[in-house]
This record gives structure tokens, C-alpha cells and sequence, in this order.
């Protein structure tokens, strides 16, 4: 009797933590992203004067159609062009073994790590009016101020992460069905054609959908390398930079959401849809059983287009490394020790604060998406497509307007949280959350219904479904997160000019003003020990998650 | 002899999987390789379906020696234990798939497929995907689409093994049925001792990657080689009857079942 | 830290004291030295620091660079103020102020065009900062109710990449009227006026030399040979010492003139008039520290020392202008070649200026 009532007990504490858990997360999602939405939202239908007025919708119409569709123009270009480096990298990884697969995923996680604006610069030197590609070896004379560098360079610089997702279907195709292909007379290109593509259709789908909303939201780019073109995010930096005009920027940011939140549901119906189709495959293998060479013109373009992509990796992160030791006088560069000279006396605090908050921001968001992704997919909360799509909102912004957004919501009491660290950390964790989000829910996916159904059916509440089943089994999605939100975190751009308090100041700030004074040397530098700190902590992590998991098999 | 495995080889590092084996199958039988899980026939009918080279030894069908053609091009398909439907791809469309590889019209390709999934029962599903029909039928659109391209020698990987007894035991018949209608030669590997028995025209039963007896069931069940060979059949217990030339029902009393 | 600033300064210092030495040569007509500092009595600006207010906390400054870092730590060893220094350009703190509604996360403004000084007063976002030795800063670079002052005077010229130049072989403008030549066509760069407040003050400048019709004229010709408008102050410059453009309209200050050391690019004073434009000072309204920001003020213009100190940072002579009563400091130019310009249309007329700019660069950008 006594231990039934106990049982009953601990039953309803269980529900009630559940119900806390999911009410803190919703509280926290409708704080700091439905909050500062409708601050802009607000602003936006503001005249300035705290009068109501259309007049920015009206003005933005008129004259900013072009820059929408530029942004669309622009977006979708890159986001095909993107998805056919993902796509054709990708295969080349999952079918190469050994050194070659070593050195090709090596570099995709060198090159997630994007710091802002170096990469652009490193466009520009390599491939400039008087670029070292261009110009000096090839005698070209183009010029990549123009939306086509634009599109070439979100192609580039979107890929990395899109690829690591694509591996992660084609590592999962069903073995069975390349086998069966090929024992009814299919060859590779047949193969190729006929099942490796199409089953990779729902991952191309997104990289597609996640890549086009990504480059309405990019300003970096068309800021420095667009020259005359513009597109709507360049020109609400524009707005925000030079003519600081809130209302006019507030309402290019909703009009921006219009592509941006179309595109998210038609990925919501494809993603729907796709789901049935990897009902079916159960089986695993490492690598995928295809000999690319055999493919015919397919195989050729997608090792050509592979090493293409890599060979420009290569050159540009090179570039950046080489630039922070090179010097030129007079147009000739010679070898100096003199910016890392430089970079050891920047004072070490910066750089151990922008680690402890890249670290907070990784845990943190990384839990905080488990979280989210399980009561969102699993659990179909009440309004969960409404929660869903919400949180990915600050994904479709661009970063400026995010921090503006929260400087609008945060800047009164009760709410009073400019000038704190937690400003910062919450900016950074939930204009994250939207990717992180995702990375969960791919990797829930892939549990069983029937691990959670048994845990309930043992008597285990849902809290404990949660904390034996759900969290347990998110261990490979964890390191994804950690390592996607540590790198974001390490290199955000955007938001945090605005937010950032003078007395704490982070890494990417220095690499800021580095760029806006023009000492590349010094903003390379600062961009290449960015890069190893990266690696390096998330090498720590995969080490640590790596000889846990261990420690649990054995 | 139509098909011939002569001192077929394998090991995987270390670990001897199949050693030295040898055997030989007439046009149109079905031959059933039964064992315990590890034993080697997985690897046996890999083997000679080309997905695996042999260490050593000779694969011949039909007077031919296949044992360096690879899968695509072997007169030989497969059924998989997982089946290996192609989910992106309506039922008709996946039996249909190895005739794009034969220099066959597309009417002419549509009208054999139908033909043929009406052989195993699923005419009202070919335009359903793979996802919307269940495991049984999964089972049989994998049969027709290994038959339809005409092979010489089909191969079947525990095809049955994801079904439940009673679906079990009608595939068991349809297929009987169906390879002697097509005068089809399989090769059919098992665990499942009353599986073998119904369905082999041949049983070769192996044991740690050896071929420990290799005869007809009858013959089998009557003069097992030995101890082990009497001991996996659970023969002591066996209770079967007799209808025309086919084995009907295997009665088992075994206690371990349990 | 300190060390480095030190040591940088010197070196910045020699390299300033070298490219002056080139750029008299080349504008040596015009560069008569104003011997005029006739106003000795400079004690009267020091009176103010005898009621240091008792100051505490923290001062937290947006400025345009963190190389005032020396000037800021002289002002905490006399105060006992700690000051935090984050780099922002104008137009980014008046965004910022802007959307924080009346509750600014810095208490000092120091540096940038003074047209955003401007909207922001306008706004209503500066305190007013009334002090004694205010009086003796030049009227036309403060603003008249003590609302913002100037730090310095930014001027604007040409930098011109040689190499670029012989390889193209094109002659050196030397005036702005020059730069309307059709052989410099998609070689010359300049900042977009609403982001950089320097080449806003051509464009204001120019339009109240040459009169509104002339002058828009001018610049309706100047669009068909400007490669793009940068959205960002410093990319001129930047893209004329990498190679990428041969002629850049840009702010000619120290950090330009010590570029002559490394690269091989020129400076050109353009002779028909030096547009320039104020940095400004302020203090922000409802500031946690206003007292230490309005001192800091105060601080600064009072004493000569702290300014002279400055223009070691700047590498700048302008504050002679700016403080005339100011010993220990020569201006290194004559005022006479800067450009006639009404600051009070600076503000008033920025967003009218601006939009037009607008309209008669999107023209372009639609032509493509």
C-alpha cells in the first residue's frame, strides 16, 4: 500500500516536471524569439513619433522590390549551386576510404568553421580584379563585384555543413537496395542514377530549402564582395548602418520573411513526406559500395566537382593562414613574425571569455534543442508546428536585425538585459537553436518508437522516457550540436555588434575592428587561431563522448 | 551438372568461414542449405551470387564459369532477408527495374511485370508504394522481381525470416508452387529445419563452413551422417505423413522451443 | 598592452612624420605654414580642474577606434574611472541608441561624422555639457547649445594606386572636377555617403560650393566612373592598397598617410577644395555615468595636454582649429584649402541629401 502510494507520488512529480520542462522551454522560445519579433514587428508599423503608420511598408515596396527580388534571384542560384557541391562532395567522401576520406572530412570541419568577413577577404584576394587566381596566374581580368560573386561565394561557404548532413543519409542508405540494384543488372552509373540519388532526395530537398533561406539572411557577403548589387539583407544593413532607420529596416526584415517562411513549409510538407520513404531501411554500412570511376560522365562531374570544391578550400583557407604571416611592401610579400607578435600581446581575456561563452552557448543550446526537438517531434505538443516554425525564425533573419530586435525587447525593466552577458548568450543560443533543432530532430528520427513505448510500458513516467530513452539515444546528435553551436558561437557575426557590452568584449570583435581598420594580416591571424580553438575544443569533445560511449559498451 | 561449386574458400582475416566446399544442382531444383546462424551459408550464397570473391574454388553454372562476372552482370539474382525494395519506387516499378537492363520495349516490360504480379497474388498493388503494403507483400514483390528478369539460378536469402507462422507457411507453398511452374533452379538458405524440409528438392546442411551432409530430405531424414546432423533436425521427434510426393506438415515436439 | 600601444604609436608617429614629409612636397604651393599662435593665455581653460567632481564607476565609450586607449587610461590615473572602449562607427551607435529607446548602454561618444551627431541630438539622445572652457572652442565646430563638439577635422582626398595607374596609364586627377574623365571609368572608388561620414561631407560639400543644379550634375557625371559604392568607411582605401581599384575617394589621416610606407600608392590633396567634416564628442542622455562622461568632457577640452596627447593619437594638428587658443600645437595645413561649408546644413539636409544619392545610385545599379 505504502509503496503504491510512493509509486503514485513520484508518478505525478514526474508529470509535473514534465509539464515544468516543456513550459520553460515554450516560456523561453515566446521570451526571446516571439518577443523581439513583435518588438520589430512593432517598430516596423511605427512612424517613428509612436503614431501607427504603413508608411515603411508602402516605402519598402516601392523601392526595395528590386533587392526581394535580387534575394530570391540570388538565393536560389546559390542554393542549387550549393547543393550540387554538397551533393557531389558527399558521394565522393562516402565512396572514398582511408587517407583520402580522412583528409576530405578533415577539411569540411576545418571549413565549418567559417569565421565572418575573412573568408570574403580571402575571395578577393584570391580571386579579385588582381586576385592570385585571377589575375597573377591565369591573366584574367574580372571582376567579382557583382551578384555572380556572390552566388559563387554562399555557394562555397554553405557547403560544409550541407555535405556532413548528406554523408549522414548516404551512410544510412539501405545496403539492401544498393545490392538488389546491382544484382538485377544495374551499373554503377545505373546505381547512381536510379537509387543513391533519389534516396538521397529528402536530404537534397533540405540543403536546397536550408541553403536558400541562408542566403536571404546573408548580408556579410553581398556587403563585401556585391559591389552595386544589393540584395534585402545588404540594404537593411544599409538602412541600419547608414541611415539608421529602424521602422524602414523592421520592415524589409517582414518582408524578407515572406520567401524565407514559404520556403520553411514547404520543407515542413517535403520532410513529411521523405520521412515514409526511410521507413524502410533498417540496414547500416560505413562506406557506400559504388566505384565512382565506373559512373561514367556522372562519376566524372562528381569527382570533378568534389575536387574543384576542395581545391578551393584548400586555397582559401591556405590564403587565410598565409595572410596573417605575410607582408607587403611595395607589392612584394615577404615572410614576417611580426602580426603574431602582435596577436600574443592582445590581451589573452578576450579570447578565454569568447570560449567560456561558446561553451555556456554549446551546452546549453545543445540540451536546450534535445529538449525542444523531443516535446516538438515526439510529444506533438498542442501548436507544435506553430513553436516549430517560430523558433526557426531567427534563422531567416539576418543577424543584424536579430540584435537589434533584442535590443528593442530587452532595453526596459522588468526586462532590463542590455549591456549583460546573458543578452549575448541568449542571442547566440536561440539564433542557433533553428539549425540545432533540426540536427536533434534528424537524429530522433532514427529512434524507435517502440525503445520509447517499452520504457512507459515498464513504468516509467514521461520524464523518465526522457532521461533513460530520448537523451541517451541523442548522444551522436549531441556531438553534432555541441560542435555546430561551439563553431557559430566562436565566429557569430552581426547581432553581436549591437548587444555586446564595452568591458566584454569577444574574439570575432577583435577580428572586426581588425577588418575595419583593413589589417587583413592581423584579422587572418585572429581568424586562424579562431579555427584552432574550434578544432581543438571539438576535438576535446569527441573525445570525451567518444570514450564515454565506450565506457558504457564495454 | 547445371550448377557446380567446386572447393569453394573463404575467411574473413583470421576466421575461416567457409572451407573447401563443394556441391552440384540440376536444372530446376531447389536446393536449401541449412544451418545454424554462423555457419557459412550466408556467405556460400554470396558467394555465388557475386558479391563476395571466393578465397578459392570455382562457381560454374550452366557450363559456365562465373566466379569472376560481378553481381550485375551473373545470370543470377537474389532475394534479399531484408528484401531491398526500392522505397522511393511504386510496387510495379520495382519489379520492373531489372528489365531496364534487357533490351526489352516498355509495353511489352509493363505487361510482363503485371503478368508477373499476378503470379504472386499483388495485380491490385502496382502502383503502391512500398511503404503502403505489408511485409507478405514486400516478401513477394522481392520474388517477382528477382524472377521477372529470367535468371538462370535464383537465390534466396531467408526470405521468410521477417514473416509470422502462419504467412510463413503459405509463402512456403506459393514459392514451391511457383518454382515448379517456371522450372526455376533455386538456392534457398535457412535456419529453419521444417522450412527446409518442405520447400528442398536438396538439402546441404553445413556446420562451422564445412558441408557436413548433402542428399535429398528424404534421404536426409532417413540416414542422417551423423550424430550432429540428426541432433539439429530434432529428428527423434519427428512426426510427419505423407500426401502425394510432397511433405505436408513436419510435426515437432521439441521442448526447447519453448 | 600598454607597451605594444607605445610602441606602435612611435612607430606610427615616425611613419606619419615621414608621409608629411611627402605630401608637403607634393602640395608644397599651398601648404604655408600658420605660424598665427598669437593666444597665449591658456590658463584660463585649465580653471576647470580645480572642482574635479567626485567621480566613480565605470565609463563606457563608443568610439571609432581603440587606439585612444592611452588618452582614456590618462583620464582614469587622474579620476580614478575605469574606462571600457568599444570600437563602433557612427552609424551603428545610432542605430543602436535608436532602438534602445532612451536607455544607452555607453556613456561617451567619441569619434565619428558629425552628421550623426546631428540626428542624434535631433533625436533628442545627447545631454547638454556646459562648461567653462567651452567658450574658448571655435564656434563653427561645436555645437551651439553644447550639445556635441569636435574632437578633430577629417579631410577627404584621393588615394591612388601608382601601379594601377601606369598600368592603365592614366594621369593623376588632381582636382575633383578631373575625376569626371572618362578614362578613369570603373576605377574609382568611394563609400556609400550614408555610411561613411567623410564622403558624405563631398557630397554635402560640393553641393553647397557648386550650388544644388551643379553640383548634383557633378555627381550624376562622377556615378558613371565609380565602380561601386562600399558600404563600409574603410573599404576605399582597403581596396586602393590591394590592387583592387586605382583611385579611391577616401579620409586622409595618419592611418592613410602611413599606408605611403608599405604600398605604392599616392595621396592627392585635390586642388579646387578639401571637403571635410568634424568628429564628434558627446555625451549621452540618461547614461548610467553621465557625470563621468560630461567630465571626461570637460577633462578633455580644458586642458591643453590631454588635447595635445590626443593629436599624438590622431595624428592630427586639426584641434588647433578647433581650440585656437591651444600653445604646443601648429595646424599643418591652411585652413584655406579646406572648402567653405556651412555646418548647419550638415544635418538638415542629410536625409534629403541622401535620399537623392539613392535615387541617382540605384539608377545605376539598375543598369546592369
Amino acid at each position: 500500500m505504502d509503496k503504491k502510494s510512493g509509486g503514485l507520488l513520484r508518478c505525478r512529480l514526474g508529470t509535473a516536471a514534465d509539464r515544468l520542462i516543456l513550459l520553460l522551454l515554450l516560456g523561453a522560445v515566446c521570451l526571446f524569439v516571439l518577443w523581439p519579433m513583435a518588438c520589430i514587428l512593432l517598430r516596423s508599423l511605427g512612424d517613428g513619433e509612436g503614431g501607427f503608420s504603413l508608411a515603411a511598408y508602402t516605402e519598402v515596396w516601392q523601392r526595395y522590390r528590386g533587392n526581394l527580388w535580387n534575394s530570391v534571384f540570388v538565393g536560389v542560384l546559390s542554393s542549387l549551386l550549393c547543393t550540387l557541391f554538397s551533393t557531389a562532395a558527399a558521394i565522393f567522401i562516402a565512396t572514398r576510404k582511408g587517407w583520402v576520406k580522412a583528409v576530405c572530412m578533415a577539411l569540411l570541419l576545418i571549413t565549418m568553421v567559417s569565421p565572418p568577413f575573412v573568408s570574403s577577404l580571402a575571395y578577393i584576394q584570391l580571386y579579385g580584379r588582381r586576385g592570385w587566381i585571377t589575375y597573377r596566374l591565369l591573366g584574367l581580368s574580372w571582376d567579382p563585384y557583382n551578384c555572380w560573386g556572390v552566388i559563387w561565394m554562399q555557394s562555397i561557404s554553405f557547403v560544409p555543413l550541407n555535405a556532413l548532413l548528406l554523408i549522414g543519409i548516404l551512410t544510412k542508405l539501405d545496403t539492401g537496395s544498393l545490392q538488389a540494384a546491382r544484382d538485377l543488372g544495374a551499373k554503377p552509373a545505373a546505381i547512381l542514377r536510379d537509387i543513391v540519388l533519389p534516396l538521397m532526395g529528402p536530404g537534397i530537398l533540405v540543403s536546397l530549402l536550408l541553403s536558400f533561406i541562408r542566403s536571404l539572411a546573408d548580408y556579410g557577403t553581398p556587403v563585401i564582395i556585391g559591389g552595386r548589387f544589393s540584395t534585402i539583407a545588404s540594404e537593411i544593413y544599409l538602412q541600419l548602418v547608414g541611415y539608421s532607420d529602424l521602422e524602414k529596416s523592421s520592415a524589409m526584415n517582414m518582408f524578407l520573411l515572406l520567401p524565407a517562411i514559404a520556403a520553411f513549409f514547404l520543407y515542413r510538407y517535403l520532410m513529411g513526406r521523405s520521412d515514409k520513404l526511410a521507413e524502410g531501411s533498417r540496414s547500416r554500412q560505413g562506406r557506400l559500395e559504388l566505384s565512382l570511376s565506373r559512373c561514367g560522365a556522372a562519376g566524372i562531374i562528381i569527382i570533378a566537382v568534389s575536387l574543384l570544391f576542395f581545391l578551393m578550400m584548400v586555397l582559401q583557407y591556405g590564403c587565410i593562414f598565409l595572410s596573417g604571416f605575410l607582408k607587403s611592401t611595395k607589392g612584394v610579400y615577404s615572410f614576417t613574425l611580426r602580426n603574431w607578435e602582435e596577436l600574443w600581446r592582445l590581451d589573452t581575456a578576450t579570447m578565454v571569455r569568447s570560449v567560456v561563452y561558446a561553451l555556456i552557448v554549446s551546452l546549453a543550446g545543445t540540451l536546450f534543442a534535445m529538449l525542444f526537438a523531443y516535446y516538438m517531434e515526439r510529444r506533438k505538443v498542442p501548436f507544435h508546428s506553430f513553436f516549430d516554425c517560430l523558433a526557426t525564425l531567427p534563422y531567416m533573419l539576418p543577424g543584424t536585425c536579430f540584435g537589434i530586435g533584442y535590443i528593442l525587447a530587452f532595453n526596459h525593466e522588468p526586462l532590463k538585459l542590455t549591456g549583460t552577458a546573458v543578452i549575448v548568450l541568449a542571442n547566440m543560443l536561440f539564433k542557433q537553436l533553428p539549425t540545432a533543432t533540426k540536427i536533434c530532430s534528424a537524429s530522433l528520427t532514427q529512434v524507435p518508437l517502440a525503445l520509447e513505448r517499452s520504457a512507459r510500458d515498464l513504468g516509467g513516467g514521461q520524464l523518465a522516457v526522457l532521461r533513460d530513452v530520448i537523451l541517451p539515444s541523442l548522444r551522436p546528435a549531441f556531438l553534432s550540436c555541441f560542435v555546430y553551436n561551439f563553431s557559430s558561437s566562436m565566429t557569430t557575426a552581426g547581432a553581436i555588434i549591437f548587444l555586446i557590452n564595452p568591458g566584454k568584449k569577444l574574439a570575432v570583435f577583435k577580428l572586426f575592428d581588425a577588418v575595419y581598420t583593413g589589417d587583413y594580416a592581423v584579422a587572418s591571424l585572429i581568424a586562424s587561431v579562431i579555427i584552432v580553438i574550434v578544432l581543438a575544443v571539438e576535438g576535446l569533445a569527441y573525445l570525451i563522448t567518444w570514450k564515454g560511449g565506450k565506457r558504457r559498451v564495454s | 551438372m547445371y550448377l557446380e561449386l567446386s572447393h569453394l574458400k573463404k575467411s574473413f582475416g583470421e576466421k575461416t568461414v567457409v572451407r573447401d566446399l563443394s556441391l552440384s544442382l540440376e536444372r530446376g531444383e531447389l536446393l536449401c542449405i541449412l544451418g545454424s546462424s554462423g555457419c557459412g551459408k550466408t556467405t556460400t550464397l554470396n558467394m555465388i551470387g557475386g558479391f563476395l570473391a571466393p578465397d578459392g574454388g570455382r562457381v560454374l553454372l550452366d557450363g559456365e564459369d562465373i566466379t569472376a562476372i560481378p553481381p550485375e552482370r551473373r545470370p543470377v539474382t537474389t532475394v534479399f532477408q531484408s528484401y531491398g525494395l526500392f522505397p522511393h519506387m511504386t510496387v510495379l516499378q520495382n519489379v520492373l527495374y531489372g528489365l531496364k537492363f534487357q533490351r526489352i520495349r516498355r509495353g511489352e516490360a509493363r505487361e510482363k511485370g503485371l503478368r508477373y504480379l499476378d503470379m504472386v497474388g499483388l495485380s491490385d498493388y502496382a502502383g503502391a508504394y512500398i511503404h503502403e503494403i505489408s511485409g507478405g507483400q514486400q516478401q513477394r514483390v522481392a520474388l517477382a522481381r528477382a524472377l521477372i528478369v529470367e535468371p538462370k539460378l535464383c537465390l534466396l536469402d531467408e526470405p521468410f525470416s521477417n514473416l509470422d507462422a502462419a504467412l510463413r507457411t503459405r509463402m512456403r507453398q506459393e514459392l514451391k508452387t511457383l518454382q515448379r511452374e517456371l522450372g526455376m533452379t533455386m538456392v534457398f538458405v535457412t535456419h529453419d529445419q521444417e522450412e527446409a524440409l518442405i520447400l528442398a528438392d536438396r538439402m546441404a546442411i553445413m556446420e562451422e563452413g564445412r558441408l557436413v551432409q548433402y542428399d535429398s530430405p528424404l534421404a536426409i531424414y532417413h540416414h542422417p551422417a551423423n550424430a550432429f546432423v540428426a541432433d539439429f533436425l530434432g529428428l527423434e521427434d519427428l512426426e510427419w505423413r505423407r500426401d502425394g510426393a510432397l511433405l505436408k506438415v513436419i510435426r515437432r515436439d521439441t521442448k526447447e522451443e519453448a | 598592452m600598454k607597451k605594444l600601444t607605445a610602441l606602435l604609436l612611435v612607430l606610427a608617429m615616425v611613419f606619419a612624420l615621414a608621409a608629411c614629409g611627402t605630401t608637403t612636397d607634393n602640395n608644397s604651393g599651398n601648404n604655408a605654414v600658420n605660424n598665427t599662435a598669437d593666444n597665449t593665455n591658456d590658463t584660463a581653460g585649465n580653471e576647470g580642474e580645480n572642482e574635479t567632481p567626485s567621480l566613480s564607476g565605470t565609463m563606457k565609450v563608443v568610439a571609432t577606434s581603440e587606439s585612444y586607449v592611452t588618452l582614456f587610461d590618462k583620464f582614469t590615473e587622474e579620476t580614478g574611472v575605469t574606462v571600457e572602449l568599444l570600437s563602433m562607427s557612427s552609424g551603428e551607435v545610432l542605430s543602436k541608441l535608436r532602438a534602445e529607446g532612451g536607455t544607452p548602454s555607453a556613456d561617451l561618444w567619441f569619434g565619428g561624422g558629425i552628421d550623426a551627431f546631428m540626428s542624434a541630438k535631433e533625436d533628442g539622445l545627447l545631454e547638454q555639457v556646459n562648461f567653462d572652457a567651452s567658450a574658448d572652442l571655435a564656434a563653427e565646430y561645436k555645437d551651439s547649445e553644447n550639445y556635441w563638439f569636435s574632437k578633430g577635422i577629417t579631410i577627404v582626398g584621393f588615394l591612388l594606386n601608382n601601379t594601377l595607374m601606369n598600368e592603365l596609364s592614366l594621369t593623376a586627377p588632381a582636382s575633383w572636377s578631373d575625376l569626371l574623365d572618362e578614362s578613369y571609368a570603373g576605377e574609382i572608388i568611394m563609400s556609400n555617403p550614408a555610411v561613411s561620414g567623410t564622403n558624405y561631407a563631398v557630397v554635402n560639400a560640393l553641393l553647397q560650393t557648386m550650388g544644388e543644379e551643379e553640383g548634383w550634375n557633378y555627381f550624376n557625371g562622377l556615378n558613371s566612373n565609380i565602380a561601386y559604392y562600399a558600404k563600409r568607411g574603410s573599404d576605399p582605401s582597403n581596396k586602393v592598397i590591394s590592387d583592387e581599384y586605382a583611385i579611391g575617394i577616401t579620409y586622409i589621416d595618419g592611418t592613410i598617410e602611413a599606408l605611403l610606407e608599405d604600398y605604392d600608392v599616392t595621396i592627392v590633396y585635390p586642388e579646387d577644395g578639401i571637403p571635410w567634416v568634424p568628429e564628434g564628442v558627446a555625451v549621452f542622455k540618461n547614461a548610467e555615468n553621465v557625470d563621468a562622461a560630461k567630465y571626461f568632457v570637460e577633462w578633455l577640452f580644458s586642458n591643453d595636454e590631454n588635447l595635445q596627447l590626443l593629436a599624438e593619437i590622431d595624428q592630427k594638428t586639426s584641434v588647433k582649429a578647433i581650440k585656437p587658443t591651444m600653445e604646443g600645437i601648429e595646424l599643418g595645413y591652411d585652413t584655406g584649402i579646406l572648402m567653405t561649408e556651412d555646418l548647419s546644413l550638415f544635418g538638415s539636409e542629410r536625409e534629403n541629401i541622401l535620399a537623392q544619392f539613392e535615387t541617382l545610385m540605384g539608377d545605376k545599379a539598375a543598369d546592369e
